[in-house]
């Protein structure tokens, strides 16, 4: 963690690009004064809610409501990760109420078929 | 009727016979380490002549279910000293299983030198002296090529490289894809098995071969189509593996902490950036030419994690460009140049060594001083010298453990003598709970599926916590073991883990193709017997709990950035095992 005022914040899989086209850098830093959801993070950035899975902070996995503070590290991690990581890294314990949860979205309809 | 094909080498002689009534409803996984616990005498030599190497199709490999064309291989491993099933892409799962062919079992060894190609039709084998050509340091790339020529281009093609023939402890077995590229059989040393049987390659020709007998031809295809969908409809299919490949995880873990770095003193590097799936994907598409970014490594692929990497101009280098070997090379090693990486992985591609071996033999040997760190050109001098071999080159496929002996080194990142992968146990601790325990020695792969309720299982696990990686640990390694006995590629775990549908669609599958009436428990009790087997066999080779364990470097030394250490028990490590 940096002790200044900033978030230092990257991007993974299409969100890697999206960040380096649009703040020209990778990581883009972000002067904060006060704290900040992940989700508002997002918002603030451009992200769609439905392109983030969940979030690292300072290498652990949260949710979107998990409030970021100057000096953080934050990565936004689109759907997409493979692997029993999803499950080693805590996915599962952090993306039950996200509306980009591809469990809550597509289980249905496969289930049905 | 299917057939068992034993090919005795000592006598050079081939018998295809029925299955034996206690392999009959087996396959993959579940066939060559019931096997190699049955057959194989567990003190005997890896090189000598009793041991046995398989090949075996998976239950549903050579139908039409997504993702079935994985071939297992066993035998007792070269490099751990214990049992070994590794399996791998290409074409020779489908077209064995086609063929009606249950398994290849190649026995016993020539008393001279000569090397031999084995040819298996639909209804013959035929045992060739090898031709000249394709020995001696041929690299695999060229001898595929000129086998191709002799046999047709139709054909699979498993084959031992330079490696394999000196039997070097890192030579993997490698197989033909669709296009000619190469996959590989890649850990515990099975090329340097099949090289001490003087079998230098496998020809596969299905020609006149039918389809594969379905009992209930409607309930298989209706079950295909939901675990197709259960696959298709979750992102990583579409949006991670296929987009960019396994390697979309350098960025992954490097921002969890786990990525080891610099022959495993840190667990997060600078340079992710030019490494990562991100920007091979980007690389990929700038240069055109032959690159793809997406390609599957055998017929009924959907997931298409794999991809073609080119260079500069455009020029074709490599395929399969994984997760692991990359960060091997650019992490551990320190290599910070995508394309120096992609060479060298050619490079071990052409020799059939391990790339997970071999990168973390190389990146000890960093350590060790006999290589300067980063230095990708001479690595891959290195590695292209496994031709030959050099006395250097022959240490470095030696394996991660020998290197780390001569350079008289503590910090060796093996267990049971087999190098662990690109996730530090410290910082990630259910996967090194599954290293120490897994009877393959130190393998990601053995815990990379689940059949249960995966929110009981890992709904709040925290990777810096013990809590709940005992369960989670087990669970991975029991579900593996079935799914390796599908002839499934371990990345339908997401379909199956994340859906029960996609699950029970699996089951269905068996269950109709085979005319049978499965559960799934009855599935994970496959997987369970799996693992029972696989450490009856370690047992009697001589393997205690005390193998089961982490070096005891990660026990002191913390790694950045969360300052973690390895912090379970001897006792704690043994509950994995104990169902």
């Amino acid at each position: 963690m940096q002790e200044n005022g900033r978030i230092e914040i990257r991007g993974f899989l299409k969100l890697d690009s999206f960040i380096k086209k649009k703040f020209g850098t990778m990581p883009y830093f972000l002067e904060m004064d006060n704290s900040i959801s992940g989700g508002d993070l997002a918002k603030l950035l451009g992200i769609e809610r439905e392109d983030i899975e969940v979030i690292f902070v300072n290498g652990f996995v949260e949710g979107l409501d998990f409030m970021i503070k100057k000096g953080d590290r934050v990565a936004f991690l689109p759907p997409g990760c493979p692997g029993p990581y999803r499950i080693a890294l805590g996915f599962y314990g952090k993306n039950q109420d996200n509306p980009a949860n591809f469990k809550i979205q597509k289980k249905d309809a496969a289930t049905d078929s | 009727m299917h057939k068992f094909i034993r090919i005795d080498m000592t006598s050079l002689k081939a018998d295809i016979g029925k299955v034996p009534e206690k392999y009959v409803g087996l396959g993959g996984r579940a066939l060559t380490s019931n096997f190699v616990n049955y057959e194989v005498k567990p003190t005997c030599h890896p090189l000598g002549k009793n041991n046995k190497l398989i090949f075996a199709p998976g239950l549903l490999s050579g139908t039409n279910a997504p993702n079935s064309g994985r071939l297992s291989v066993g035998a007792k491993s070269p490099l751990t000293g214990g049992i070994k099933e590794c399996n791998t892409g290409g074409s020779s799962s489908q077209m064995l299983a086609k063929m009606g062919i249950k398994a290849v079992i190649i026995e016993g060894m020539p008393k001279d030198n000569q090397f031999y190609v084995i040819k298996i039709g639909l209804n013959e084998v035929s045992i060739d002296k090898a031709p000249a050509e394709i020995l001696g340091g041929c690299g695999n790339y060229e001898a595929i090529r000129l086998l191709g020529k002799k046999y047709g281009e139709h054909v699979g093609i498993a084959i031992a490289g330079p490696a394999g023939e000196y039997r070097l402890p890192s030579a993997n077995i490698s197989f033909k894809d669709p296009e000619g590229n190469i996959r590989s059989a890649g850990r515990g040393g099975l090329g340097a098995v099949m090289g001490s049987k003087k079998v230098k390659a496998i020809i596969i020709d299905e020609t006149g071969a039918d389809k594969v007998p379905i009992a209930k031809p409607e309930a298989f295809s209706a079950a295909s189509k939901v675990f197709a969908k259960a696959l298709m409809d979750h992102p990583v299919a579409g949006q991670g593996l296929a987009a960019y490949g396994t390697d979309v995880l350098v960025n992954i873990i490097n921002e969890a902490g786990g990525l080891p770095a610099n022959n495993f003193t840190s667990g997060r590097i600078k340079h992710n950036d030019n490494i990562s799936g991100e920007t091979m994907n980007a690389t990929i598409t700038e240069r055109g030419g032959d690159g793809k970014v997406s390609h599957g490594c055998h017929r009924g692929c959907i997931i298409r994690c794999s991809q073609w990497y080119a260079d500069k101009q455009g020029k074709y280098i490599t395929s399969g460009f994984e997760y692991e070997t990359i960060w091997g090379l650019g992490a551990d090693a320190g290599i910070e140049s995508l394309d120096d990486i992609a060479y060298i992985d050619r490079a071990m591609d052409d020799m059939g060594v391990d790339s997970i071996e071999v990168a973390v033999a190389v990146a000890v040997a960093m350590e060790g001083g006999l290589i300067p760190w980063g230095d990708g050109k001479a690595v891959l001098q290195l590695v292209k010298d496994m031709a030959k071999p050099t006395p250097l080159a022959r240490i470095i496929a030696g394996g991660a453990g020998i290197v780390g002996q001569l350079c008289g080194l503590y910090r060796v990142p093996v267990v049971k003598n087999q190098a662990i992968p690109a996730y530090d146990p410290r910082a990630i601790k259910g996967i090194g709970l599954t290293y120490a325990t897994t009877p393959m020695g130190a393998d990601h792969t053995a815990g990379y599926c689940i059949s249960g309720n995966i929110l009981k299982i890992g709904a709040n696990l925290d990777p810096l916590d013990k809590k709940g990686q005992i369960e989670y640990s087990r669970a991975m390694q029991i579900g593996t073991a079935a799914v390796d006995s599908t002839g499934m590629c371990l990345f339908v775990y997401f379909g199956i883990a994340d859906n029960p549908g996609g699950y029970q669609a699996l089951v269905d599958m068996i269950n109709a193709q085979y005319g049978i009436n499965l559960t799934s428990k009855d599935v994970d009790a496959l997987g369970a017997s799996v693992l029972k087997a696989e450490r009856d066999f370690n047992k009697k080779a001589g393997f205690t709990n005390a193998h089961d364990r982490l070096p005891e470097f990660m026990e002191y030394e913390a790694i950045a950035p969360h300052n973690v250490v390895w912090d379970f028990s001897p006792e704690e490590i043994d509950e994995v095992m104990n169902f």
